[in-house]
């Protein structure tokens, strides 16, 4: 703001009256004080209006007169932020009534002036008052919308971050199985062109338990993360995801064959397989990789992910370290093997097993010395099913044991109804049970409350079981032995087996395994049929030297029957003396 | 937009327009229960320009203004900066648009700038990138928490928030406080019908004592003349400090001594 110092007002005050402005700006400044918030101490203020003051003085006096510095004088009013509408109108009073007697300048056409002046001051700061609004007002919306920008902007950091944390391991920050399984279904609803093949391969780290439990989760988390980073180098362009523990997600969206995979599965391989620096020590894991590789218009991604985690599994099967090929026919076997796994406790309890008995005939007369209870199972979807489809299910889930024990109870009472002279009855125990602490005590249960004389009970083992077979067992057999019970050992001369056991155990009986007896079919032509022949003679003759009986089992002519004869067998077992069937039928046969 | 601002409706108060319809409203409200809520808001915004003259004349050259609003007139880096041109200024405000107006003001100022934080987070502002870019914290620094404290209530703990602040701050370095204040035990009509309004922007008026404003300066040398009505704070002439529990502010500056 520049001072018109230069007018007749100047000299006049160098000469005249000097308190006459001072008075006037203390006088303005105190009726403006508190109409608004203005930015200077009082004297600063004072100082301020003082120079308006002789602004106006001038303007008052100049010759032309000019309206215009009355405009300023108004404009910087509201510059100085005296810009409440009260501001004006103290302003507006104080000059009127005071200025021009403070200053004695009441000349005739002062008033006039003044009066020009004072309009001019009003309007300058109307304009300047309105302009500093509208300015305040834009800067403000203005500020406004950034605000909501910035709003927006953080809404969708924060969103996107939240997609993040969600969609992603905080260890390896790789995509979690929630992403892997998300962008596969992606994939699989909206293929790219030219996408007619998608693969799966499921990786897994081989023992790295082992890791975990000798160094530490610490050590484990790093190694996870030095993998997951390898991963994320060596196979760029696909997704890699960490599934859970130790198992990433490989997602191959456009494949031309599962060949394209396979690569893609040895790269991961040979990239994990390399060593680490972890914690300052050299480690080095394996892993095992399950491919599945379909088309993409068959393709479900649950499915997908199954099928892969299957096929994990059959590679670590196959020992690790190498990768294995989704196959559709041994995971239908596997899922049916499952399945009638998982029916098998409901089973017992339905009550849907019964026995059937194949006759143990004497080669010598032809009589029955004994039936072999064999357990069936009438699946109430699948039908009748035999002991082959169910028996290796039931000693992987130990239901062997409740199954075994039903057997055994259930051989004993029908046997105990046949009349006399009966067959004895053999039952199969499978390791585990021999293994049970009150097999004994349970047996000797048995034959008591069913009245079964020991005798007429025989239990079959096999020769593996008698390779593991511990101190404990062998007493029990003893003990049954001791009893009257029948020991028989099954499916002799399949095992490679320490003879030695036919002196320490209790054994009554050989079944000699099936596979001998099919070798004499036909007549003796062949050197492999002679060695055969040889073979039972001389294990006839040992068992004989034993006290051991022989039963051959597998006997499905008469003609092997009458070899077996010769050779000295005790007994036959097979379709040719009579397939397995239901008690009925059996005693039907009995004299 | 709709909520009024207590940044903004200072900002009328003082005579400004960077305000908006709901501000202007509920400024309004207030005015017709408290017609001296410009005095007060003027006298308050008197006492932080002196107070920063003031420091600036102790040759503090570093401010932290927590709250700091809309930076109307009179704002803390014209005073300081035009008095000693390096003078470091750091505003900190929970109101976006007051941050986003400040940052567009501050835009070409390399020795100012605004962050977007809470003064019930101190540790949050103590160790905000831009405040630690701009800040000593080895060398003085004045924190100015003017006209603010009133809407903290003891339940967020200012004592504490005080406590971490002076905790990170170098000897030689300055408090500035105000706020609204009253010694009497019944609130009055008035003081009901500004808090009622007050509720509308999501910020309680929590009316304090002096002594209880004194308190505030624990750990600090309260300088003189201790916690007074604003208007009565190093007055620039005897007129202005006269009739100054009108300006129902009491402040006041403290040192941390070395």
């Amino acid at each position: 703001m520049a001072d018109h110092t230069a007018s007749r007002y100047g000299t006049a005050l160098a000469v005249g009256v000097p308190s006459g402005p001072t008075t006037f700006a203390h006088r303005w400044a105190r009726a403006v004080t508190g109409t608004s918030y203005i930015p200077m101490s009082r004297a600063e203020l004072t100082e301020f209006l003082g120079r308006l003051t002789e602004r106006l003085a001038a303007a008052l006096v100049a010759e032309p007169f000019d309206v215009r510095p009355g405009a300023r004088v108004g404009a910087d009013l509201v510059v100085a932020h005296v810009c409440a509408p009260e501001g004006l109108g103290r302003s507006v009073e104080v000059v009127q009534l005071r200025l021009l007697r403070d200053l004695a300048m009441e000349t005739a056409d002062a008033e006039t002036r003044l009066a020009r002046l004072v309009g001019a001051m009003a309007t300058g700061f109307a304009h300047a008052l309105r302009d500093r609004t509208l300015d305040e007002q834009e800067q403000m919306r203005r500020a406004a919308l950034s605000a909501r920008d910035q709003a927006e902007r953080g809404l969708r950091e924060s969103e996107a971050r939240f997609r993040h944390q969600a969609g992603h391991d905080p260890l390896t920050g790789l995509p979690n199985r929630t992403s892997f399984h998300e962008r596969l279904t992606d994939v699989i609803r909206d293929p790219g062109t030219g996408t007619e093949r998608i693969g799966v391969c499921f990786l897994d780290l081989d023992r790295f338990k082992v890791v975990n439990d000798s160094l530490g989760h610490r050590v484990g988390d790093q190694l996870l993360v030095s993998v997951a980073r390898r991963l994320r180098h060596a196979l760029g362009g696909h997704l890699v995801a960490r599934l859970g523990g130790d198992k990433f997600g490989i997602l191959v969206e456009r494949t031309g064959s599962t060949d394209d995979v396979v690569e893609v599965a040895e790269a991961a391989i040979a990239t994990v397989g390399r060593p680490a620096l972890v914690d300052g020590q050299e480690l080095t894991v394996s892993a095992s990789a399950g491919i599945v590789e379909v088309p993409v218009v068959d393709a479900a991604s649950g499915e997908l992910m199954r099928a892969a985690d299957s096929t994990v599994h059959w590679a670590k099967l196959a020992g690790g370290a190498r990768w294995s090929l989704f196959d559709p026919e041994r995971n239908r076997l596997e899922l049916a093997r499952h399945a009638l796994s998982a029916a098998l406790p409901g089973a017992l309890d339905r009550e849907e097993f019964f026995l059937d008995y194949q006759p143990l005939t004497s080669l010598r007369d032809g009589t029955v010395l004994g039936v072999e209870a064999l357990v069936r199972w009438r699946h109430p979807e699948l039908g009748l099913l035999g002991p082959d489809s169910f028996i290796g299910l039931a000693e992987e889930t130990g239901l062997i044991v409740r199954l075994g024990a039903w057997v055994l109870a259930e051989a004993c009472r029908q046997a105990r109804e046949w009349p006399e002279p009966a067959p004895f009855v053999s039952v199969n125990l499978a390791v585990r049970q021999l293994h049970t602490p009150d097999l004994v005590h349970q047996v000797r249960d048995l034959l008591e409350r069913t009245g079964l004389p020991p005798h007429r009970l025989q239990l079959e083992i096999t020769e593996s079981t008698m390779m593991t077979t511990a101190e404990e067992p062998a007493r029990a057999l003893r003990t049954l032995a001791d009893l009257g019970v029948r020991i028989a050992i099954d499916d002799f001369g399949t095992g490679y087996c320490n003879l030695a056991y036919l002196r320490d155990l209790p054994v009554t009986e050989l079944k000699v395994a099936g596979s001998f007896v099919t070798g004499l079919r036909s007549p003796v032509d062949g050197r492999a049929d002679r060695t055969n022949e040889r073979i039972l003679t001389s294990l006839v003759a040992l068992a004989h030297d034993l006290d051991l009986t022989v039963t051959a089992e597998g006997v499905e002519t008469a003609d092997q029957a009458e070899r077996l004869r010769e050779i000295g067998c005790d007994a036959g077992q097979g379709w040719h003396f009579g397939r397995p069937g239901p008690p009925e039928r059996l005693l039907a046969r009995l004299p | 937009m709709e909520r009024p601002s207590v940044a903004r409706m200072y900002d009328y108060y003082l005579g400004g327009s960077h305000n908006f319809a709901a501000d202007r409203e509920a400024a309004r409200a207030v005015l017709a229960a408290v017609p001296d809520a410009p005095l007060m808001a003027q006298a308050n915004r008197a006492f932080l320009r002196r107070a920063v003259q003031f420091l600036i004349d102790a040759g503090v050259r570093q401010f932290l203004d927590i709250g700091s609003g809309i930076p109307t007139v009179g704002n803390v880096h014209e005073i300081a900066q035009g008095a000693a041109p390096d003078s470091r200024v750091v505003y900190v405000d929970v109101d976006p648009i007051a941050v986003a107006h400040s940052r567009e003001i501050l835009a070409d100022n390399d020795r100012a700038t605004v962050i977007r934080e809470d003064l019930r987070r101190p540790e949050r502002i103590l160790t905000h990138p831009q405040v630690t870019e701009l800040l000593d914290f080895s060398r003085p620094v004045a924190v100015l928490i003017v006209a603010v404290l009133h809407f903290v209530p003891d339940s967020d703990r200012p004592a504490e928030i005080l406590r971490t602040l002076r905790t990170a701050l170098a000897p030689g370095s300055h408090l500035v406080l105000s706020q609204v204040s009253d010694d009497t035990d019944d609130a009055s009509p008035q003081q009901h019908e500004a808090e009622r309004v007050y509720q509308l922007t999501d910020n309680r008026l929590v009316v304090r004592t002096r002594a209880g404003l004194t308190a505030l300066f624990d750990g600090f040398d309260l300088l003189e003349p201790g916690v007074v009505w604003v208007p009565q704070w190093h007055p620039e002439c005897t007129e202005s400090a006269g009739d100054a529990e009108r300006a129902a502010f009491r402040g006041g500056v403290g040192r941390l001594s070395d």
